[in-house]
């Protein structure tokens, strides 16, 4: 009964994975891989040049803030809908962004941050508090916060749907004796809920870094990378080193830099889970 | 206990939030004043995008540059124009047929596994290797991928699209059924064992048909995320021809000159079909969701 899922595990991932190796390599062409031994020069020429490490860096910077920030108002909002009772209206509600296509979802943000007729700038204009257009996604310092709005209008509904079924299956005695034996509403949420949230919360921030380090639909929609290289994260640098310039044995190499860099970062996270599990047991 | 796993939490329709609003009026009023204002502030984020899109689907180009929020002279010419411009229809049905297929392929390769780790307590191995491979970027494995369908003439076609997003989906679609399975007690399996029906049969026979809503779920998570797949998409299926609406619709702001109220319309032919599945199957979406946080 494994033997299906073996092996499907050993089309999309071992194969793939012997064979980026083999090509990080070699020389490639898309019309010719494998064409010569090159031995380390692809990884000697990707170390020669800051670049792709600070594109490592600079999607570690994203995908963890990004995270946290998620988490921390998913779960503000699923206690707002838990206080105000109003959990399935609105979970149905913010499905939407959620069932969204990322691509329609960079589509719908790139229109809203249109510096001529987006909502943002025409809103902003009108009410006095700018005096020209602004271009966010052109602007070197907003870029990046900009393409994590996006990310977050379609991922927090789904980090609130989560906190919320963590919140439901909370015991509801221990907040009762809580509030018997007079404690403030901080006192139960820093004491009570935290603690008990906490398994539940690391995996989702778990759930969400390793999906932020994957972004690049957002990036190939709103600013294909710029401007210069403010949002060119991991994943569309080796798609761009790989199926823009041509160059498959650097997109390879890169593709071996790039795991190595997910697995160092999501391992911690991984362990601290395991760890606050095996605690709260 | 109920052997249903994870009962569809009912969802209420617009219409009954009236009632329960009132109910609502109770002991700290303004405390609830300020806490109904910040759930509106929430949903007019989540919900306000949407609306834009589908404002500006009805301006010309000329009311797209005003950046007032409704039309002033709405124009239908957007939604026939789309259409002329590219076959969005025929890009639809090749992300159609790619997603179901790709579903078929899911759900062959990770309930027979989901079922041998669950109850029969085998390849733990596997387990950890499917969920640990869910962790690689796509972009990992997409020149790989892209050579091997090459190799095998399936580059540019439905059926290697639909293989390649199957196989992709298999690491979330064991970590969703995985919580499924687990809530049939697996008493169930032994006494059909002890009576001398084999594991295939018992798969078939007992568990499928208690976890048809896990399944349902699952296979709509795997659906909308294979219509919602982009990278793979576009390098695997770049002929014209055989692009998804996805693809189709990146290229829109590439080929031409930009026309908002274009890209706005052929937009919301792209997510129609997503929001109308998610509106009709809400409560298993939301099921399925939520079953990936419980262990």
């Amino acid at each position: 009964m494994l033997t299906p899922a073996s092996f499907g595990l050993a089309v999309v991932c071992i194969v793939p994975g012997l064979y980026t190796l083999a090509l990080a390599f070699t020389h490639s062409s898309l019309g010719q891989p494998l064409a010569a031994w090159s031995g380390l020069g692809n990884f000697h020429a990707l170390f020669q040049n800051p670049e792709f490490a600070q594109t490592l860096l600079r999607t570690v910077l994203y995908a963890l803030p990004a995270s946290f920030i998620q988490l921390s108002l998913g779960l503000l909002i699923a206690l707002l809908l838990q206080a105000l009772r109003q959990g399935q209206f609105v979970r149905s509600l913010v499905l939407l962004p959620l069932m969204t296509p990322p691509v329609l979802v960079g589509v719908a943000w790139k229109l809203l941050l249109a510096p001529a007729g987006g909502l943002v700038n025409g809103t902003l204009l009108r009410l006095g508090w700018i005096a020209e257009p602004v271009s966010l996604l052109g602007s070197d310092t907003w870029a990046l916060p900009a393409l994590a709005l996006a990310d977050t209008w379609q991922w927090l509904p789904f980090v609130v749907i989560l906190c919320f079924a963590a919140l439901q299956t909370l015991p509801a005695d221990v907040f009762e004796a809580a509030a018997l034996d007079g404690a403030s509403t901080r006192g139960i949420f820093l004491k009570i809920t935290l603690p008990l949230l906490a398994p539940a919360l690391l995996g989702i921030f778990l759930l969400r870094v390793v999906m932020s380090l994957k972004t690049f639909d957002l990036v190939y929609i709103l600013t294909a990378g710029g401007p210069g290289r403010a949002t060119a994260l991991a994943s569309y640098e080796v798609w761009k080193t790989g199926l823009q310039n041509f160059d498959i044995g650097a997109a390879a190499a890169q593709t071996l830099l790039f795991s190595f860099a997910v697995a160092a970062v999501t391992w911690p996270i991984l362990k601290a889970l395991q760890w606050v599990e095996r605690r709260t047991g | 206990m109920s052997y249903l796993p994870n009962t569809p939490t009912a969802t209420l329709p617009p219409w009954q939030l009236l009632p329960s609003l009132k109910k609502l009026r109770l002991p700290w009023p303004r405390q609830r004043i300020w806490l109904r204002a910040a759930l509106l502030a929430v949903l007019a984020f989540f919900i306000l995008p949407l609306a834009f899109l589908v404002a500006t689907s009805f301006k010309t180009r000329d009311e797209v540059l005003s950046g007032q929020f409704l039309p002033v002279r709405p124009t239908l010419a957007n939604w026939p124009k789309v259409f002329e411009i590219a076959p969005l229809h025929w890009h639809l049905l090749n992300s159609l047929a790619v997603a179901v297929l790709s579903v078929l392929v899911t759900l062959t390769l990770a309930v027979p596994a989901v079922y041998a780790v669950v109850k029969l307590r085998r390849g733990p191995l596997l387990a950890g290797a499917l969920l640990s491979s869910y962790v690689a970027p796509p972009v990992v494995a997409l020149l790989p991928l892209f050579f091997l369908l090459r190799q095998l003439g399936l580059n540019n076609s439905i059926v290697g699209l639909g293989l390649v997003d199957g196989l992709m989906n298999v690491p979330v679609a064991f970590w969703l059924l995985r919580s499924f399975f687990k809530q049939i007690p697996l008493a169930l399996d032994e006494a059909a064992w002890l009576d001398g029906v084999g594991y295939w049969r018992t798969l078939w026979r007992i568990n499928l048909p208690l976890i048809w809503p896990g399944l349902v779920s699952t296979g709509l998570i795997c659906l909308i995320l294979s219509y919602n797949e982009f990278l793979l998409a576009s390098v695997l299926n770049s002929r014209p021809d055989m692009r998804t609406i996805t693809v189709a619709i990146s290229l829109f702001q590439g080929e031409r000159i930009v026309n908002f109220g274009q890209m706005a319309a052929a937009s919301l032919v792209g997510i129609a079909p997503v929001y109308l599945l998610a509106l009709a199957f809400q409560k298993y979406l939301i099921g399925g969701l939520s079953a990936g946080a419980s262990r």
